[in-house]
């Protein structure tokens, strides 16, 4: 079976079962290693990516899901790793081991990209990706800051 | 009982392939692809430099960049940066120029360690340029009980224990390197080396106002041996201006674009993926499997039927044997093996064993006399004097690391040469493994490091490379790719024991203790089981005896972050807090008096340190209801006289009247010995061990059924997000006069007793088991 896909604004011919999970097609496939496994049973949030601007847990998701929507990764958030959210992670040294770090960001950009001006409620609602090494107190404060960096982007 | 690969890809072919595809330099040292996921500043693992390296730690281009090879695994600890800082501090090059990269694990098998880094001092708790207490007892080239005299060393990623080991000899690389740049610099102006200074990677001669940078002289100084090295003296923490500074962690910008690279990650040209089912339970084994039913499914290749791993290469752990499902990707393979018939055989000993029948067994054993580890005083004599007896009996589950990177390892092996692509914290003990399945000396295993997706005990990976060195042995000439489910994770790990605690105290009229009986039990083979309480009580009592307990049970059992400690404390700091109940006193003034009776050494750095939190905290202002402190002590070593790791911390909880907990605030003071090497990265390790413990209190436990783990993926082995970290963590660091053991694994603990103490303060309720979420928090 073959199908298109279009990550991080790139079109990829894919040949693969359209009814694999995203997150393989996107790891295996298209080579895009920043999208991570971890529980592959959607809790965890380590895949975490966007289809047509909301955040997919993309280990539960067949791939045909996506098929003619934009899907955007960690990989196609910025160039040069400039993004407001990159910013403010790298501002905080919000990372450790950094696995669950990529679903993390993504969840974030589509709290901001619904809540531009984010409460801790917001936060805690919405972002619900776990982390084993506890980067949740850093991941917050970055959080906030990103929303004050992208409120101040023309 | 197994089928190979047929079209596998020979070396040569391999190595012509990856040089066309990248332009990589072969040149009798075979550089490992880099996988196309990769760009240059993200590969992590060995390189050959263009330019000649200084010493093994240090390698200079002309631009000034300087590589600084790290021995120990990233798993989010912040090692990467933290040794690359104790290099530096002693190189004195420019911080911004530097990129880690790991150290090479073969050229560990091939070289001996350079002279001056074998002589490193030990014991230096009072000494500010001491080498503190590095593990140099034994010498072991496997790294297993002691550090080898290999190239680098200590290869582990343990214990807390990266800058405890290895800051003395790193300190020492950095300025063994530094000397011989300004000794070439010396050379080539034709003037004393004591003219030069060094800055920044500038080495001035301040008379004649020339200037050269290191960039230019290490070519030159790769080829002059120091006179003296053993004459080169370290700095101590009055002379640090990188050290003892915060620093953010080097790796951070690949972390937040997803171009670090773990073990997951790696991609190599012809690379097949493997699948893996092992026997759910301990000391299974493979019956019978029918490849045919899935033969012709959508990319499968080929199986491999596993044995048990040899004990010898798994520290005599008995995991299960397994099944592995080769196909051209992971998920084709694991929907295949999901499909394959597969009957086990079962130890019928091992499978009798559930969660309710080994409590009982531990309950047994607490009964039994155990061994005796400490004993001073009369005990007996003592609770035949007290007023009052209080009694409490505790109990911990098993607990695994549950990492978020589940076990992978990617193999190719071919008739002389293992490589594999591994994110690990004992690269020393892998390549033994490597050596021993495989026939292949070590001296031509490579192992290409990675950062791993979490670590949190360093035998806690299991036996993920065993298992993938076995598949790719069975495929030689096929890079291997195996990964582990989440679910096979579970299996895979090693678990930090179940265990249970009796404490029996006697009170005297006034509440304190005269006697203390402290009864702990854990399988025999349990990590860390008498942490702490084996010396003597922390809190004074004149009378008291320690014993442990054991029992035989089947889970693999291994160095969970915080090992038996952590158990240890929980048992600890909540009979501390029975005990105040009891005697009717103030749990912070009941401890501190306690300590203040003791001879301890570093009783004085508890003292301040529970006096610190405890004024953080606002201790014994006005609470709302439903709302309490708790407060608790956390060291290790201070009752000797050596390095030890002091902190306390005040835990606020609030808990709902329909029993939601929330851990509101957490005051901490820690110690900072002589100084801390990047005190950013102790925050957030502290940040991190706070949550680490707040689930191990509230949430975390996997029970045995019919020997089975029940508990293995994160639906019903919960992980606590974003909502439940605590609003506010207040850190402050206090001066002391001793080097520190090591803060990353067992800071935090108090966690545990300070749920605990909440609850009963709001609830009425005293609960010692955990985790606290399985009981009735609630309250009216």
């Amino acid at each position: 079976m073959a199908f298109d896909l279009t990550v991080n604004r790139t079109v990829y011919h894919v040949e693969a079962d359209s009814q694999t999970p995203l997150l393989w097609v996107i790891r295996e496939h298209l080579g895009l290693t920043g999208t991570k496994f971890s529980c592959g049973i959607g809790q965890c949030g380590a895949c975490t990516l966007h289809i047509d601007g909301r955040p997919v847990r993309s280990c539960s998701v067949p791939a045909s899901t996506a098929v003619g929507k934009p899907v955007l990764t960690i990989e196609g958030l910025s160039a040069d790793g400039n993004h407001p959210l990159q910013i403010a992670w790298t501002e905080f040294d919000a990372p450790q081991c950094g696995y669950c770090q990529s679903g993390m960001i993504m969840s974030a950009l589509a709290l901001l990209q619904q809540r531009p001006s984010p409460t801790d409620a917001d936060i805690d609602t919405q972002v619900t990706n776990a982390c084993r090494c506890g980067t949740y107190h850093r991941v917050r404060q970055a959080i906030h800051r990103a929303a004050a960096l992208m409120k101040a982007q023309p | 009982m197994s089928e190979t690969i047929k079209e596998g890809v020979d070396r040569r072919e391999f190595l012509a392939t990856v040089a066309a595809a990248h332009g990589a330099f072969v040149l009798g040292f075979w550089v490992p692809s880099r996988a196309a996921a990769q760009s240059a500043p993200a590969a992590s693992w060995d390189e050959e430099p263009s330019t000649p390296e200084v010493n093994a730690w240090i390698v200079i281009a002309p631009d000034d960049t300087v590589t600084v090879r790290i021995a120990q695994t990233e798993l989010g600890q912040g090692v990467w940066t933290s040794n690359a800082m104790m290099v530096c501090e002693e190189l004195q090059c420019d911080w911004k120029k530097v990129r880690p990269q790991y150290a090479s694990a073969n050229r560990d098998a091939r070289e001996r360690a350079p002279e001056w880094t074998l002589n490193v001092p030990g014991s230096g708790a009072t000494d500010p340029k001491g080498g503190g207490e590095p593990t140099f007892g034994t010498r072991d080239p496997r790294g297993i009980s002691g550090i080898p005299d290999s190239l680098y060393r200590r290869m582990r990623t343990n214990a807390a224990s990266s800058v405890k080991d290895g800051r003395y000899y790193l300190q020492l690389a950095g300025a063994e390197a530094r000397e011989r740049l300004l000794l070439a610099a010396a050379q080539r102006w034709s003037v004393p080396v004591a003219e030069l200074t060094a800055k920044d990677s500038v080495i001035t001669h301040a008379r004649s106002g020339r200037t050269t940078t290191y960039g230019k002289i290490a070519e030159d100084a790769a080829k002059i041996p120091h006179p003296h090295p053993e004459q080169i003296t370290i700095k101590s923490p009055d002379q640090w201006t990188l050290m003892g500074t915060e620093q953010k962690n080097l790796d951070v910008p690949q972390k937040v674009t997803g171009k670090v690279v773990y073990g997951i990650d790696v991609r190599l040209p012809g690379m097949k993926w493997a699948a893996v089912k092992t026997c759910p339970v301990y000391g299974g084994d493979v019956k019978s499997v029918d490849f045919d039913v899935i033969r012709t499914l959508p990319g499968v290749r080929s199986f491999v039927r596993f044995p048990i791993p040899d004990p010898d290469l798994t520290r005599g752990r008995i995991f299960s044997g397994g099944v592995a499902v080769i196909a051209d990707s992971w998920y084709q393979a694991k929907m295949a093996i999901d499909k394959m018939p597969i009957e086990w055989t079962i130890p019928p000993e091992n499978a009798a064993f559930n969660s309710a029948n080994m409590r009982e067994a531990l309950l047994t054993a607490l009964d039994r006399p155990g061994t005796v580890r400490a004993s001073q005083g009369d005990i007996d004599d003592g609770f035949r004097r007290a007023a009052k007896i209080v009694e409490a009996t505790y109990s911990t589950p098993y607990l695994p690391r549950a990492r978020m990177e589940p076990g992978n390892a990617t193999v190719l092996i071919t008739n002389d040469r293992v490589d594999i692509w591994i994110g690990d914290q004992s690269p020393q003990e892998t390549r033994y493994s490597a050596a021993k399945i495989t026939g292949v000396p070590e001296q031509n295993v490579h192992l290409h490091l990675c950062h791993l997706g979490g670590g949190f005990g360093r035998n806690g990976n299991g036996p993920q490379a065993e298992h993938a060195i076995m598949i790719a042995n069975a495929n030689r000439g096929v890079p291997i790719h195996m990964l582990w489910t989440r679910e096979e994770d579970f299996v895979g790990t090693t678990y930090r024991a179940m265990g249970m605690a009796r404490l029996r105290a006697g009170l005297d009229a006034d509440g304190w203790p005269i006697a203390l009986e402290v009864r702990t039990g854990m399988q025999a083979d349990g990590f860390g089981s008498d942490a702490s309480f084996n010396t003597t009580s922390r809190y004074y009592v004149p009378n008291y005896r320690y014993t442990h307990h054991t029992t035989k049970f089947h889970v693999p059992v291994g160095t969970r972050r915080g090992v038996g400690q952590a158990a240890n404390e929980f048992y600890r700091e909540s009979f501390m807090d029975e005990l105040a109940r009891a005697a009717g006193k103030d749990p912070y003034l009941y401890r501190r008096e306690l300590l203040s009776r003791t001879t301890l050494p570093y009783k004085n750095d508890m003292i301040k340190a529970l006096d610190l939190a405890a004024e953080m905290s606002g201790w014994g202002t006005p609470l709302p209801r439903g709302t309490a402190r708790a407060i608790a002590l956390e060291e290790r070593g201070a009752e000797t006289n050596g390095m030890a790791t002091i902190s306390a911390m005040v835990h606020t909880v609030s808990i709902s009247r329909d029993g939601k907990v929330r851990l509101e605030r957490v005051d901490v003071a820690h110690e900072t010995g002589f100084g801390l090497v990047n005190p950013l990265s102790v925050k957030k390790q502290i940040e991190g061990q706070i949550i680490w413990f707040y689930n191990d209190a509230m949430h975390q436990s996997c029970s045995i059924a019919d020997g089975r783990i029940v508990e293995n993926n994160f639906n019903r082995f919960p992980i606590s997000r974003i909502n439940e970290d605590p609003p506010q963590i207040n850190i402050r660091f206090f001066p002391t006069q001793h080097w520190l053991i090591g803060m990353g694994h067992d800071r935090a603990t108090s966690v545990q007793s300070g749920i605990g103490e909440a609850i009963f303060q709001i609830t009425g309720k005293r609960f010692r088991d955990l985790p606290y979420s399985k009981h009735d928090l609630t309250w009216a």
